[in-house]
């Protein structure tokens, strides 16, 4: 395993590419379990039959540092192709959403309950008592579902094989449970790295190929927004407490 | 603190356990107060509520940022007194209800402890309401109050408490969750009994999902239409009044008016002189994308004022404006206005006419209002149409006319019959199981005593049953004296008519100068087509008066005719389906005797049809047979006259004279069988036994043993005319129909084994009346035997002597001993044995014997009957 050819950085990564192999070593301080977490996650998802980069490895160096080893996919992140054709947009955005959707159809029982994770982030808030327990209620009237969430999907997490064919990757935060969800957190990632165009666009697509109607999807926005607050970005937190702090009819 | 009322703080779920126990000791013993008791508890609670209301509701906006103390005021007010006011009298505790002649009595339980959760809307008032309904009802209650609004909440309850233990109710019977929480909500809706949840549609969803009886209540999206010809003011200033009642926070409060295209102007002006500012467009989208983010409604706007709303929005306005209205065209949920806004903001819409309208109500009902309440202002008087239009399309449990929302559909303010509540059910339309306003009958359990009690039953005859040897004229009499009768239509068969039957009859009519024509077409087990061809002879000499005479063949025939004749749209299907009770049936039978009186004169001993409510009839191009009951078939007279017997032969005579002996024995065990038929079915059953043989061996030289046999086959008749038949005449239906016996021999082939069947003091199942309590047949047939001076040393061999009789009797009069012996195929009647044991189970005469056959059973006694056991 050679560590000699970096290929992107993150703030708590560096990733490697050695031949066919992309090796993601995390900073000292990732947790191990988050690691050994993402790795598993990243198993059992390839496991179920989801065409994804494959798990080669996981191990520590000798710096101490943890790094899992999989599958290099020659080819660009949907991101990367949206931003050098600008024109084919929605051609790509139609692909994301096809690629999202057939994701959905898989079930991957062993994985964390989308459900669960979303009441624990509410926990870990720094919101007030009331609004906590109105996004719970909230959370609670949700149906419960087993589809596979991948809880990060966004084009950059897509990569475009050469031939055409497209890889999901990054499986740190997948879930089992409501495909709403999932879509409501793709549409929040877009409102804050892309604007409310593409977002309103994505969302748009989403509905018409899933039959399912937007107020199904926004209605998850305030605890997807809610569980985005726990990692404290502060630029976004403006913005995020005024897609929170809504109330149901009574 | 008295340490007395010391109760667990709850913050925790094992806190609420420990509370949930504590509670539970409470109610049970509340749940043996007297109602007086619990009428004083209920009286000091609300007093106590009521004295508070200023406190409680200045606390509630203190703390919740949210609404208008003064009209809190008014909620905290309405709470206590409207919810006294109104159940003050009800019976809640113990007999409700009773009816001691039908023997059923009502009992009101409590149903335990009940979950309530409290909404932040109206956290003091509900508070009150529910904690109320919960005392006057025995009930333990434990609130969930929101945690915005959770200190008002938890001191109303307190203050009901306090005043409700004073007043003698159970330490701690009220409680609530200190440290609101969501999963001690869950806890404590699962643990719960019942549900009292007002709250958003998530918190009722929960509740709905806890697994527990859930009393909830949905999201309003109220339209209100304004029709052109309603009063304006009214309608404009009802709008205002509700709208801004606590700053729009009731749920029913109007969300949306739409407004005829013709008065739209006048409707604005009166908005704006009103004090009402209507947003130019540029205002409009500010405010829409305050109010509504990502479809869901921003809580800080909520139960704020028109002015407050404004600023966050934005927009200035005066600070006295009352209302924001946005005039919007979509009713979509893309627009933000078309949602339940729960503040002074209001759509309003154009419509270009009534219809389309209340298309947009509609849809603005689907959008988040199913179930909850929509409003009409229009002129009642002319507005009928209208109205019953809105009505029927409006998917809402309350339609208000003319009434602000707000205050209309609490109840009890703006309508009187109106059940005052602050918990509003919204039907299926809104997921609730309960579509009225919410009170105390929806918590308690109400348990119904009910005694046992027997059937009327009755004594029907015709009103005249005229019986004499000799007699025919004699009765014939009264149609010209007493009647005035002007046209007799005769109806009989062909041979009767050939050999001078009908004569006496012609002659004493001519006598008296009444014209008659004579049907004689009549064929045994007559058909449809005879029964028409004899209503169109009918129809074409338009009788006042039919007489039927012959044997049960004529007489039936001559009923069906004259039920044609009366009532050409009557339709057989309808008035052969089968009962279980006459008095229950599903049909009604036409009316009969308006055109023509009914006469029946036997002459055959019998069939008894000259007396019964019966007639069959076959429609010849199915087969299929129509049985027909109804009293209205009963002939209005009955002339029995022994010199039309006289000449009998002898087949005749044996197989009519069986087939009355079996309806005696039948009609006397039957379940319905009273003391007034078992007279008449006793001395049947001597004058056969004693006078059949003689009638069969001795024919038209023993007149007195003919008289007796007329009188017998009559009064078996009447017996079993109000008493019925049983399983004999069942399985004899079918026999005859499947192998061609007549009536009689059929109903004799099987009698014997019928009543051993029927005599089981344990039988498989026993027949289904209040009357007859246990298996008790043997002994009645016992009766029977000792009536006509047989005997034995107890029941079963008094019934066994009877059997022997009954086979004595046969024999006597020429009667075989078994179906084969009357050369009935043995390939064939298996064949089609179950298939006749089926129909017999399903015929009429099987629901008042005495016991239940089971299918098997009947093909037994089937079998049984043909090789003869």
């Amino acid at each position: 395993m050679k560590l000699d050819k970096v290929i992107a950085t993150r703030s708590d990564k560096t990733i490697y590419r050695d031949g066919d192999v992309i090796i993601k070593v995390f900073e000292k301080d990732k947790k191990k379990s988050d690691v050994l977490n993402e790795a598993l996650n990243q198993a059992r998802v390839e496991e179920s039959g989801v065409q994804i980069p494959r798990i080669l490895d996981v191990t520590c160096l000798e710096d101490g540092r943890w790094a899992i080893s999989m599958d290099y996919i020659p080819g660009k992140t949907l991101a990367e192709l949206i931003a050098e054709n600008p024109d084919r947009q929605e051609e790509y955005l139609e692909k994301f959403v096809d690629l999202q959707l057939e994701m959905h159809t898989h079930k991957v029982p062993l994985l964390n309950k989308l459900k669960d994770k979303m009441s624990r982030k509410i926990s870990e808030t720094k919101l007030s008592a009331t609004v906590r327990y109105e996004l719970n209620v909230r959370l609670e009237s949700m149906p419960k579902h087993t589809k596979l969430c991948h809880g990060d999907f966004n084009p950059s997490n897509v990569i475009i094989r050469d031939d055409g064919k497209a890889f999901i990757i990054d499986w740190a935060h997948a879930t089992q449970g409501n495909a709403s969800a999932d879509a409501a957190r793709t549409y929040l990632m877009f409102s804050l790295n892309n604007g409310k165009e593409i977002a309103d666009k994505y969302l748009s697509i989403f509905c018409a190929k899933s039959d399912t109607a937007k107020q199904y999807v926004t209605k998850w926005l305030p605890i997807v927004a809610a569980s985005q607050s726990v990692k404290g970005k502060t630029e976004e937190q403006e913005f995020l407490a005024k897609w929170i702090d809504v109330v149901e009819y009574e | 603190m008295d340490n007395k009322t010391a109760t667990t703080f709850v913050d925790t779920v094992e806190a609420l356990e420990e509370r949930l126990k504590q509670i539970r000791i409470a109610q049970q013993k509340f749940a043996t107060y007297t109602q007086e008791q619990v009428d004083k508890i209920f009286f000091a609670a609300a007093v106590a509520a009521n004295k508070q209301r200023v406190s409680l509701a200045k606390m509630a906006v203190a703390e919740t940022g949210m609404g208008v103390v003064e009209d809190k005021v008014i909620k905290n007010h309405y709470a206590a007194e409207y919810i006294y006011n109104c159940y003050k009298d009800t019976k809640t505790c113990g007999v409700i209800e009773e009816d001691a002649a039908f023997g059923i009595k009502k009992i009101a339980e409590p149903i335990g402890v009940i979950a309530a959760v409290i909404p932040t809307t109206n956290p003091t008032s509900t508070a009150i309401f529910k904690t109320l309904i919960a005392l006057k009802t025995r009930n333990a209650i434990i609130i969930s109050p929101h945690p915005r609004a959770k200190n008002c909440t938890i001191e109303a309850a307190k203050i009901v408490l306090e005043a409700a233990v004073a007043a003698g109710a159970p330490e701690g019977i009220i409680g609530w969750i200190d440290v609101p929480a969501l999963d001690l909500t869950n806890t404590l809706m699962k643990s719960a009994d019942i549900i009292l949840a007002t709250g958003g549609p998530g918190m009722v969803k929960a509740a709905y999902s806890s697994g527990k009886p859930a009393l909830g209540v949905g999201a309003g999206n109220t339209p209100a239409i304004i029709d052109d010809s309603a009063d304006l003011k009214v309608a404009v200033n009802s709008v205002i009044h509700s709208k801004t009642f606590d700053n729009g926070m009731i749920c029913a409060s109007e969300q949306s008016v739409i407004v005829l295209e013709k008065v739209y102007n006048q409707v604005k002006k009166e908005f704006k002189e009103r004090g009402c500012y209507i947003l130019n467009p540029e205002e409009l989208d500010k405010v829409r994308s305050t109010i509504i983010i990502n479809g869901a409604l921003n809580a800080k706007i909520v139960g704020q004022s028109a002015y407050r709303i404004a600023e966050l929005s934005g927009v200035k306005v005066p600070e006295s404006a009352k209302i924001l209205i946005g005039e919007v065209t979509s009713v979509s949920l893309e627009e933000e206005f078309a949602h339940e806004k729960l503040s002074p903001v209001l759509a309003m819409y154009k419509a270009t006419n009534f219809e389309d309208a209340v298309c947009k109500a509609e849809q603005l009902v689907a959008d988040g209002g199913y179930g909850h309440t929509s409003s009409l202002y229009i002129n009642l008087l002319t507005g009928k149409e209208k109205i019953a239009e809105f009505q029927s399309r409006m998917k809402t449990c309350r339609v208000l006319l003319n009434t602000p929302s707000s205050q209309g559909g609490i109840g009890d303010l703006y309508n009187f019959k109106l059940t005052p509540s602050l918990t509003l059910g919204c039907g299926s339309w809104g997921g609730n199981s309960v579509s009225e306003n919410v009170g105390v009958k929806h918590l308690i359990n109400i348990k119904t005593v009910a005694e046992r009690r027997e059937n009327m039953l009755w004594l029907r005859l015709p009103q005249k049953v005229y019986h004499k040897k000799g007699c025919l004229p004699v009765a014939l009499d009264e149609l010209k004296n007493v009647m005035g009768k002007k046209k007799v239509f005769i109806v009989t068969d062909d041979f009767l008519y050939k050999n001078g039957y009908t004569k006496p009859i012609t002659d004493k009519l001519d006598e008296m100068g009444i014209m008659h024509t004579t049907f004689y077409n009549v064929a045994p087990d007559p058909t449809l087509a005879c029964a028409k061809e004899g209503t169109a002879a009918m129809n074409a000499f338009g009788p006042d008066c039919i007489i039927a005479l012959g044997g049960g063949s004529a007489m039936d025939a001559a009923k069906i005719m004259w039920v044609l004749y009366e009532h050409p749209e009557a339709d057989f299907l309808d008035m052969a389906m089968r009962f279980i009770d006459i008095r229950k049936r599903v049909y009604t039978f036409p009316k009969m005797g308006e055109k023509a009186y009914f006469i029946a004169v036997p002459t055959s001993a019998g069939t008894g049809s000259e007396v019964t409510p019966f007639a069959v009839i076959t429609d010849e191009s199915t087969g299929i047979k129509y049985p027909l009951a109804d009293y209205e078939l009963l002939p209005n007279m009955a002339i029995i006259d022994a010199d039309l017997m006289m000449n009998m032969p002898k087949g005749l005579t044996s197989a009519t004279g069986i087939d009355a002996m079996t309806h005696a024995l039948e009609a006397y065990v039957s379940m319905l069988a009273t003391p007034y038929t078992d007279g008449q079915a006793l001395v049947a059953l001597k004058n056969i036994f004693t006078y059949l043989p003689r009638a069969y061996d001795n024919g038209p030289n023993d007149a007195e043993a003919r008289e007796r046999m007329a009188d017998a086959s009559t009064m078996a008749g009447i017996a079993f005319a109000n008493a019925f038949l049983g399983v004999c005449h069942s399985m004899a239906h079918k026999l005859g129909a499947f192998h061609h016996l007549p009536h009689g021999v059929a109903n004799a082939l099987l009698i014997s084994e019928v009543i051993k069947f029927n005599s089981s003091e344990a039988p498989a199942k026993m027949g289904t009346f209040p009357q007859y309590a246990y298996p008790s047949t043997m002994h009645r047939y016992a009766e029977i035997a000792d009536f006509l001076g047989l005997t034995g040393k107890n029941d079963k061999e008094k019934v066994e002597n009877l059997v022997k009789a009954i086979e004595d009797l046969k024999s006597k009069v020429g009667i075989k001993k078994t179906i084969k012996d009357y050369g009935v195929d043995e390939k064939v009647f298996l064949d089609k044995l179950d298939e006749m044991t089926e129909q017999a189970f399903d015929d009429q005469c099987t629901g008042a014997n005495p016991r239940y056959p089971l299918m098997k059973e009947i093909k037994q006694m089937y079998l049984n009957a043909y090789y003869g056991k």
